[in-house]
């Protein structure tokens, strides 16, 4: 694993314009991420993705911008900025869906990247992530491992 | 380099670029960004500094960026199962 995203892959027995639709389309983020939203699937679009916690019916929101609508190839938008700023690099986390079509079904790979300048200690590491790439790169991958040999 | 930290209990820069396929200065480099984010800590020892991990700070960082990755790893699997679902109602009805 690379601190700074995670990155996965998996085959879906559906066509890549089926799953286009289901990444992207608002009907269906409620159902796979339980958050309600309305907005129109266009490059710029905002909206808010908001949680309904079922027990005490407390809703919690966060912004959300369409970055990118490549039908049926790429999805990707960003979140978890602040309420009044406009999410950019560096403030928010970038989502990015790719589909590859694949015999009969879709490659889909997804990525969210920025955790290395927000999520976790974020501006120390932030300061040194151009000089540093490289090194990170070396050594930040046996974190995983070696954190579960830790909290054994 | 943290592997042999945890491994050896510690290390100092000399140690450490001995038993890895970079330069003393470069494995410096990293100790300092380790220690400024809380990874590592380190105690003067003649003219370097010995470091080991702290194993707490390193625990939470990873559990953080686990937590997160799983999930997503369960809505990549709602992504999957809803996908499919749909497919295989557009094929019953042709």
């Amino acid at each position: 694993m690379e601190l700074g995203s995670i990155d996965r892959e998996l085959f879906i027995d559906a066509a890549p314009e089926v799953v286009f639709e289901v990444v992207s389309a608002p009907e269906y983020i409620r159902q796979w991420w339980s958050a309600e939203t309305e907005y129109e699937p266009v490059a710029g679009a905002t909206a808010q993705l908001t949680w309904t916690d079922e027990q005490t019916g407390e809703k919690e929101s966060t912004p959300f911008t369409v970055v990118e609508v490549d039908r049926p190839r790429t999805f990707s938008f960003r979140w978890t900025y602040d309420e009044d700023s406009l999410a950019a690099q560096g403030n928010s986390l970038l989502v990015t869906f790719t589909l590859v079509p694949t015999g009969t079904g879709t490659t889909l790979r997804f990525t969210e990247t920025g955790y290395r300048e927000r999520g976790w200690e974020a501006a120390v590491l932030e300061e040194y992530y151009n000089d540093h790439t490289s090194g990170w790169d070396l050594f930040l991958p046996r974190l995983a491992e070696t954190a579960r040999r830790v909290t054994v | 380099m943290l592997d042999l930290l945890l491994a050896d209990g510690q290390g100092t820069a000399t140690t450490l670029s001995a038993s890895l396929p970079v330069t003393r200065q470069a494995v410096t480099k990293h100790l300092i960004v380790l220690d400024r984010v809380g990874l590592v800590r380190s105690e003067p020892a003649g003219r370097e500094r010995h470091y080991h991990v702290d194993e707490a700070q390193l625990a939470r960082a990873v559990a953080q960026l686990n937590s997160v990755g799983s999930q997503w790893d369960a809505r990549l699997r709602r992504i999957k199962s809803l996908a499919e679902a749909i497919e295989r109602a557009k094929n019953t009805k042709k």
